[in-house]
C-alpha cells in the first residue's frame, strides 16, 4: 500500500495499538482490533488529570476535542502503546490538522511511535479495511467477519442500551436503577466473545430494561441534544449532562449516535438504501442552510427543525469553545429557534466551565420548557 | 377557447416579467472585506463584462463593526463581524442584489474555514431584510471547479449564453493576473488594486534599501483592511521598515514543501506561505503574524511556523487584533519587536566584523611565522 501517511516502525506482531477515547468506541473497537490478533491498550477515562496534560502540551487556541485526545495518546504512551490510530471524520474540520500537529507534539516529548490515520471522508470501505490490515497483518477473513461483526454487533447493543437508559431514567421509580443496569450491560457488552453471543446482546438488553420499574404516565419533557460530535458523547467534557438532565426528569434524545454513523461511513453506498442521518439533516436545514460547512454544523440545524416538527420541547447545543462550525450554527439558530417555535439553548464548553453555573443554566430553561408545556395545555 | 387565449397572454405576461426582472440586475453589490481583498479585480472584471455595474460598500469604520458586531453571536471572529457590517452597508446604500459567494474549497481536500465555507448561510439568517444574495459554491473537493463557479454566478443573474459567461471569465482573469502581476513585484495593494481596474499597469518604483525588513503573514483581508489591522503597514513604514507581505501560490508551496509541510487549508496558504519563503530566502529581519482573536486555522498555523522560525533563528511576533484593539497597545507591542530586531541586528553586525578582524589578525600571525621561521632558515 503506498500510502506514505502509515508508519512503518513497528513490525504487526509487536503492535499495541490505542486511539483517543470518543463515547464508548473503545468497545466495540477493541473487540475488533482483538480479533484481527493485536494488542491494544485503552488510555483512561478523561478526567482533569487527562486535561492537565492536554493542556500543557497544546497551544492555546485550539479546541478542547484535540487537548483531549493529546492527553490520551501520552497516557497510551505511557502505558505502552506504540501504535496510535486517528480518525478523521467526514466533517473534516479542523481534525484533520490536528493527526500532524499530535504526530509533532509527541515527537518532540521523546515518544516513539506510529500513527495511521482512518480518513473517513467519504464511505470508504476498502481503505478503511486497508488500514486495518496495516496494524495488525492479519490475513485471515475469518478473523475480519469475526472482529467486524463483534464490533458492529456490540455497537448497536450499547446504542440500544444507551437509548433506553435515556428514556427510562427519567421515569424510572427508584433511582439510579436505570444507570445500574446500563453500567452492568456494558460490561457484559465487553466481555462477550462470540458472535452468536454478541448477535442476542440487543434483544437482552432489551428485555432487561423493561424490567426496571417506570411511571408510564409521567409527563416528561423531552429535549434534543445536539452538536459538537465529540463533546457530546464525552461525559468528561459535557459535564455528563445527559445523566443531569436524566435526573431533572427530562428525557433526552441524542441524535448523534456512534453506530449511525459508523454504519454511514464504512456501508458501501450500494447497501444503504436508509435515509442516513446527514441526508436528514440536509432535507430538513434546508431552509436555512444550503450546504454543508463542515463539522457537524448542518446537523445541528436539522436536527432542531426535525425536534420542532416532531414534537419534541426544547433543544440544547451544546460545543467547545472557538468551534467554527458550532459558531455557524449559533448564528443560525435563533432564527430557527423562532421560525420553528422551539425553545434552544447554547452552551460552550471550555476549560473552564464550572459547573455550578452550567447546571443553573440548564436547570433554567427546563422551568422555561415546563413553563412552556402548562401553557400549552391550558 | 378564450379562456386558453386569456391564459396564453397571461403566461406572456408573466414571462415578459420574468425577462424584465432578469435585466433589472442592473448593480450588484460586493461588500468590501474577506475574498474581495484577494478576488476583487476577478470579480470586477466578471461582473464588468456581464454588463453590470459594481456597487462597493463603504471603508470599514468602528461604525461597520459595531453594525455587524450587533447581527452575530459574540465568539463569531473580527471578520466576519467586519463582512456582516459591510452587507448592512450595502443595503443601507439601496443596493438589493448582493454578492456572496461560498468559497468551500479551493483544491481537493484543500478547505476554507467554516465560516468563510457558510458566510450565505450566516447571512441569510442573522440579516432580517429583504435582498436577493447571489450565493454561487465553489467547491473543488466535490469537483465545482471555478468554470461552474462563474455559470453559477451568471444563471442567478440570468445570463446563461455560455460564450458571454466565457469572455467574462477570461476579462476576470486579465485583470486578476495583471494585479498579482504588480502587487508580487512589490507594488503597493491600493495602487495595485486601482490600476488593475483601470487596465493599466504600474511598475515598482525603484526599490528603497531599508535599515530593517519584515514579512507580514496575515490574510488579505485582515491586513489591507486599514481598520482592522489598525493600518499595520503604514505604521512599519513610518518606522522605516520595508515590509513584504505577498508571494505566488507556486512559490509559496514550493517553500511550504522545502518546510515538510503540506497545505492544508484553503485560505491559510497567504499565511503559511509568505512565511515560509521569507524564512528560507532570508530577505527580512522578522515575521509579523497578524490574526483575528478566535480564530480556529491561524491559531494552528501560526504555531506550525513559530515552530520553524524557532529552528531557524527567525524571531516573529503574534498579533491578534479584535473589535476591541487598542492603537496604543498596539503600536508599543510593535515598536518593542523592531526595536528588538534592530538590536539583534546591529548585534549579529558587530559580530561579525569582529570574526573579520580575528580573521586577518589570524592571517597576519601566520604570515609572521612564515617571516620567523623563513629566517631561522
Ligand atoms: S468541529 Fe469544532 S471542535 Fe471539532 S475540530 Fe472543528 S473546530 Fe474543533
Ligand atoms: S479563517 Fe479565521 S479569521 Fe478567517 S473567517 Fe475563519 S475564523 Fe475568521
Amino acid at each position: 500500500m503506498k500510502n506514505n501517511k502509515m508508519g512503518n516502525k513497528f513490525a504487526a506482531k509487536e503492535r499495541i495499538i490505542a486511539w483517543p477515547r470518543m463515547g464508548r468506541i473503545d468497545i466495540p473497537l477493541k473487540a475488533l482490533v482483538l480479533a484481527l490478533g493485536a494488542k491494544v491498550v485503552i488510555p483512561p477515562a478523561n478526567s482533569n488529570e487527562a486535561l492537565e496534560i492536554g493542556v500543557r502540551n497544546s497551544i492555546e487556541g485550539i479546541c478542547l476535542p484535540y487537548k483531549l485526545n493529546l492527553a490520551n495518546y501520552i497516557m497510551a504512551l505511557e502505558k505502552g502503546a506504540n501504535t496510535l490510530m486517528m480518525f478523521q471524520a467526514p466533517g473534516s474540520c479542523r481534525l484533520g490538522n490536528y493527526t500532524k500537529m499530535a504526530q509533532k507534539t509527541l515527537n518532540q516529548m521523546g515518544y516513539n511511535f506510529d500513527m495511521v490515520i482512518f480518513d473517513m471522508y467519504k464511505s470508504k470501505m476498502l481503505q478503511t479495511l486497508q488500514a486495518f490490515w496495516h496494524v495488525t497483518h492479519c490475513i485471515n477473513p475469518w478473523c475480519y467477519y469475526r472482529g467486524f461483526s463483534l464490533g458492529f454487533n456490540k455497537l448497536f447493543a450499547i446504542d440500544t442500551a444507551e437509548k433506553l437508559l435515556f428514556y427510562t431514567r427519567p421515569r424510572e421509580l427508584n433511582k439510579g436503577e436505570a444507570e445500574k443496569c446500563y453500567n452492568k450491560w456494558l460490561e457484559i457488552v465487553d466481555n462477550t466473545n462470540s458472535i452468536r453471543g454478541a448477535k442476542r446482546l440487543k434483544k437482552q438488553i432489551i428485555a432487561d430494561f423493561k424490567t426496571i420499574p417506570i411511571d408510564k404516565n409521567k409527563k416528561v419533557p423531552k429535549v434534543y441534544l445536539i452538536g459538537e460530535f465529540f463533546v457530546l458523547l464525552d461525559p468528561y467534557t459535557n459535564q455528563n449532562i445527559e445523566k443531569e438532565l436524566g435526573e431533572m426528569g427530562v428525557e433526552v434524545q441524542r441524535q448523534i449516535m456512534f453506530s449511525d454513523w459508523l454504519e454511514h461511513v464504512l456501508k458501501p453506498s450500494l447497501f444503504y438504501h436508509k435515509e442516513s442521518h446527514r441526508e436528514r439533516s440536509v432535507r430538513y436545514a434546508k431552509e436555512y442552510m444550503k450546504r454543508a460547512i463542515g463539522g457537524e454544523c448542518i446537523e445541528t440545524i436539522g436536527d432542531t427543525v426535525y425536534a420542532a416538527k416532531h414534537g419534541i420541547d426544547g433543544i440544547i447545543h451544546i460545543s467547545p469553545f472557538s468551534c467554527m462550525p458550532e459558531i455557524v450554527a449559533q448564528n443560525i439558530l435563533p432564527k430557527v429557534s423562532k421560525n420553528e417555535n422551539i425553545p434552544v439553548l447554547s452552551l460552550v464548553l471550555d476549560e473552564q466551565t464550572g459547573k455550578a453555573g452550567y447546571i443553573t443554566r440548564i436547570e433554567a430553561f427546563i422551568d422555561l420548557i415546563k413553563r412552556r408545556q402548562m401553557d400549552y395545555l391550558n | 377557447m378564450l379562456l386558453m387565449l386569456y391564459t396564453f397572454f397571461e403566461n406572456i405576461q408573466i414571462i415578459k416579467e420574468v425577462m424584465k426582472e432578469k435585466f433589472l440586475y442592473k448593480k450588484i453589490g460586493i461588500p468590501k472585506a474577506l475574498s474581495y481583498y484577494n478576488n476583487y479585480p476577478f470579480y470586477y472584471g466578471f461582473f464588468n463584462s456581464l454588463g453590470l455595474e459594481v456597487v462597493l460598500s463603504d471603508k470599514t469604520t468602528t461604525k461597520t463593526i459595531n453594525d455587524g458586531t450587533k447581527y452575530v453571536v459574540s465568539d463569531t471572529c473580527l471578520p466576519i463581524k467586519v463582512y456582516v457590517g459591510h452587507v448592512i452597508n450595502l443595503l443601507d446604500k439601496g443596493c438589493e442584489v448582493i454578492f456572496i459567494p461560498s468559497l468551500q474549497s479551493t483544491d481537493y481536500k484543500i478547505n476554507n474555514c467554516s465560516k468563510i465555507r457558510g458566510l450565505p448561510e450566516i447571512i441569510r439568517n442573522v440579516i432580517n431584510r429583504p435582498f436577493t444574495m447571489i450565493e454561487p459554491t465553489l467547491d473543488k473537493t466535490e469537483g465545482v471547479g471555478l468554470n461552474d463557479f462563474c455559470i453559477e454566478t451568471a444563471r442567478l443573474l440570468g445570463v446563461k449564453d455560455r460564450k458571454v459567461i466565457k469572455k467574462a471569465v477570461d476579462k476576470g482573469w486579465e485583470i486578476y493576473n495583471s494585479f498579482m502581476k504588480m502587487t508580487q513585484s512589490g507594488v503597493d495593494y491600493s495602487e495595485a488594486l486601482e490600476n488593475a481596474i483601470k487596465g493599466k499597469f504600474a511598475r515598482k518604483t525603484v526599490d528603497i534599501v531599508k535599515p530593517l525588513s519584515v514579512a507580514i503573514m496575515a490574510h488579505g483581508y485582515n491586513l489591507y483592511d486599514e481598520r482592522i489591522s489598525l493600518n499595520l503597514i503604514k505604521k512599519l513604514e513610518k518606522m522605516d521598515v520595508k515590509v513584504y507581505a505577498s508571494v505566488s501560490k507556486e512559490k509559496s508551496l514550493e517553500a511550504l514543501k522545502q518546510l515538510g509541510e503540506v497545505q492544508y487549508w484553503a485560505n491559510e496558504l497567504e499565511l503559511t506561505g509568505t512565511a515560509a519563503y521569507y524564512l528560507l530566502n532570508k530577505k527580512v529581519d522578522g515575521i509579523i503574524a497578524l490574526s483575528a482573536f478566535g480564530c480556529g486555522p491561524d491559531s494552528l498555523m501560526v504555531d506550525e511556523i513559530s515552530y520553524h522560525c524557532k529552528e531557524h533563528g527567525m524571531p516573529l511576533i503574534h498579533l491578534t487584533i479584535d473589535e476591541h484593539t487598542g492603537e496604543a497597545g498596539f503600536i508599543t507591542r510593535i515598536e518593542a519587536f523592531i526595536d528588538m530586531l534592530l538590536r539583534r541586528k546591529r548585534n549579529l553586525i558587530v559580530k561579525k566584523s569582529d570574526s573579520v578582524k580575528s580573521f586577518k589578525a589570524n592571517v597576519i600571525d601566520i604570515k609572521k611565522e612564515k617571516v620567523l621561521t623563513g629566517s631561522a632558515k
